[in-house]
């Protein structure tokens, strides 16, 4: 992320709303189709803004190789990956950078904490997402995506959890950073959610803000989980309809 | 490591007590030591308990990034040393290598405790500063280490030159161009116990993690790690105690670099 | 009946049921499901298969070592077919003038790697690094064709009291196992017409009316679509 400051920093705010004309607290347009793949177990097609993931679960089966299993309770390997071609920027090498071993890590924790590994003791459950165009807030939109694709599985889970990222510029809380306001913002604060008891599941920020701001964010994030929360569930309904 | 020590640190910690007589909220001692590596442009080395961390900084010239041309870069990477810990192996960076390297790099970035800008040379030359992080002993709370440890050889690192085609490393040089600090405080959530500064004791059992980098003012960066979570009232309470500890490591940090 | 998702509460108190846990005194749900509110019934749309004592099982001979044959069921739990107790010399009820000869039902088949089997799980046992099932009754199933189809789906292609299977085999004139775990095998005349109906029945398994459009689907139409 390249931090505010730069001298040639556009401006976020212009008469009161964002680049993209939304309100400070206005998420951008989200669609979800739940199992779309056919040979997966579960997945999910999210369209959140210029964002388009997709996610996918396997298993759970077998733990490979024998010796990463763990005998009481299942494991998730999770890949989160970005198309080559997914950026308005150049093309980048696909393949797992940095970045993206670190997302695949917290998300794959989200998904520890909600899904019943203990019914499957020595067995695995992947969880891939593939970001196949990117606008800022991917690993919000992946969790979102993967959540739902887990959920249409039958794989049991205590919660369906959704992610929204939050930030700043000046002194304005924004909900659902794109990426030109990732770039530029004065914070970026990624949150994970089980929203039926609003407990964190995954939280990373960067940039600057105060206990207060990071509450006030914190409200932007669970009042936009009703409407995430919603858009899963229709998904997963829409199925059975 | 063996479950006997787990069960009973779980024991303790239902009695309210913690290994070595500490309280929740404490941190072990701290030491910090700078210019460990006097090859390097700037090092500090950083115990906290057992826990011993080495950061060395190195300049170097090269290409600027492609989306910004007018500024140096900063990177930085971790090393779990098969050394520091008989669980550690040799190989590629693990994903807990690379998470505890980018969250320590989004601290210093955030807080601006490199100056990018000064790092500019010329056009398509800059300067990158390496933030290399080692992990000489590992008994928990990495990160915190990390952070305090790249953030002190950052502010007492020095600034190589050019001079026609050579660069000058050592002799009559001026300081590295910084312009904040950051630290980092880490609490580990053992059931509903939240513990300030594990050690690898702690973290064997801890459900979740996180870490808050501050500087005097506003948090810089934060990270949950781990399938346990954490409630709303539990994050802020946190950034309260963040700010009242990070007083501790700001004040080491000064006596260290002799303020 | 409504619709119920992972994490809906289904009771405010503790209820033991398959597919829902209880947090806090109250009892949610784990998998999308249909709850039925007046019955506390909870019937998931889709799940995994948790295997029982009794469950009738489709699977391939992975591996074969001291006659212990290792069985892939598609699933995370392993199953194994274990050689039948050596018969004893004196044993009761045994024929074991001979040698002591297996009776009928013990004798084992004769397997190899890359045989499509049936079986019943006779034990679920938790090893060392996983759930192993002890299989019994192997039947080695000759030619034919395997489909993969969801655990949760199996009830609807059996049908109630096995309607549903008795109408694809003698419309299909196949033979049908299908496996609670998930693998179906079929052999006979039309096996392409029964793998078209029973993937029918997995995507409409929800639709009411099912079986009228798989009655439609055999006898030559469209199924309604």
């Amino acid at each position: 992320m390249i931090m505010g400051g730069g001298k040639d920093k556009p401006e976020l705010i212009v008469n009161g709303k964002r680049t993209d004309g939304r309100e400070f607290g206005e998420l951008r347009p989200i669609k979800i189709q739940a199992g779309i793949l056919k040979n997966a177990e579960g997945s999910a097609y999210l369209e959140w803004g210029n964002n388009k993931v997709l996610a996918a679960v396997y298993g759970p089966k077998e733990a490979q190789p024998k010796h990463i299993a763990d005998p009481n309770r299942a494991i998730i390997k999770c890949r989160y990956q970005m198309a080559p071609f997914s950026s308005l920027e150049e093309h980048s090498r696909s393949g797992p950078n940095r970045r993206a071993i670190e997302i695949s890590k917290v998300t794959k924790e989200v998904f520890e904490n909600v899904i019943l590994l203990d019914n499957f003791p020595g067995s695995e459950i992947d969880i891939f997402v593939e970001v196949l165009q990117s606008d800022g807030g991917t690993r919000a939109a992946g969790i979102t995506a993967a959540a739902v694709a887990v959920a249409s599985s039958g794989i049991p889970m205590r919660d369906i959890p959704y992610a929204v990222s939050a930030g700043k510029a000046g002194d304005e809380i924004l909900l659902d950073l794109n990426k030109i306001e990732d770039n530029y913002s004065d914070a970026d604060m990624p949150v994970a959610i089980a929203p039926r008891n609003s407990d964190i599941l995954l939280l990373q920020m960067d940039g600057a803000l105060t206990k207060e701001q990071v509450q006030r964010a914190a409200d932007l994030v669970i009042k936009a989980g009703e409407t995430i929360t919603k858009l899963q569930r229709d998904a997963l309904e829409a199925r059975y309809k | 490591m063996m479950a006997e020590n787990e069960e009973y640190i779980l024991e303790m910690l239902g009695k309210g007590m913690r290994e070595h007589e500490r309280d929740h909220m404490d941190y072990r001692d701290i030491k910090i030591e700078i210019n460990t590596i006097p090859h390097a442009e700037g090092s500090a080395t950083v115990d906290i308990g057992n826990t011993k961390v080495l950061v060395g900084v190195k300049l170097g010239v090269g290409d600027p990034l492609p989306d910004k041309p007018n500024e140096g870069a900063l990177v930085t990477g971790a090393e779990l040393l098969p050394l520091a810990n008989a669980e550690y192996e040799t190989g590629p960076p693990s994903p807990e290598a690379i998470e505890f390297a980018r969250v320590v790099d989004r601290g210093i970035r955030a807080a601006g405790v490199v100056d990018t800008d000064a790092l500019f040379i010329e056009k398509d030359k800059v300067w990158t500063a390496f933030v290399d992080i080692y992990v000489l002993n590992y008994d928990g709370n990495l990160f915190d280490a990390g952070t305090l440890a790249a953030t002190t050889a950052l502010l007492t690192a020095r600034m190589p030159k050019i001079e026609g085609e050579e660069i000058i490393r050592e002799g009559n040089l001026g300081k590295l161009k910084t312009n904040g600090t950051v630290t980092s405080c880490t609490f580990a959530k053992v059931g509903k116990t939240i513990l300030l500064d594990p050690n690898a004791n702690e973290e064997r059992i801890m459900a979740g993690r996180l870490t808050i980098a501050n500087d005097e003012k506003v948090v810089r960066a934060m990270q949950k790690g781990l399938s346990g979570s954490f409630s709303f009232k539990e994050l802020t309470d946190l950034i309260d105690a963040t700010f009242d500890k990070s007083k501790l490591l700001r004040d080491r940090m000064k006596q260290a670099m002799g303020e | 009946m409504r619709i119920v998702l992972p994490g809906d509460k289904i009771a405010e108190n503790p209820v033991r049921m398959e597919n829902a846990i209880v947090e806090n005194g109250k009892t949610y749900a784990t998998v999308i499901g249909m709850f039925d509110e007046s019955k506390g019934a909870f019937i998931p749309l889709e799940s995994v298969w948790y295997p029982r004592q009794g469950d009738f099982v489709v699977g391939i001979v992975e591996n074969s070592k001291n006659n212990v044959h290792t069985v892939q069921l598609d699933s995370p739990f392993r199953g194994l077919i274990l050689p039948p107790p050596r018969p004893r010399f004196g044993g009761r009820g045994r024929d074991d003038r001979f040698g002591g000869r297996p009776q009928r039902e013990e004798r084992e088949e004769i397997l190899h790697v890359g045989d499509v089997v049936s079986s019943f799980v006779k034990d679920v046992k938790r090893e060392a690094d996983q759930i192993i099932l002890i299989l019994e009754r192997p039947r080695r199933l000759f030619g034919g064709r395997l489909v993969e189809v969801r655990p949760s789906k199996v009830p609807r292609i059996i049908g109630k009291s096995s309607t549903m299977l008795k109408q694809l085999e003698d419309g299909t004139k196949c033979t049908i196992l299908v496996g609670l775990n998930g693998i179906v095998w079929i052999k006979g005349e039309n096996v392409p017409l029964a793998q078209k109906a029973i993937t029918k029945i997995q995507e409409e398994a929800h639709v009411s009316g099912l079986t009228e459009r798989i009655s439609e689907l055999l006898a030559g139409g469209n199924g309604g679509r």
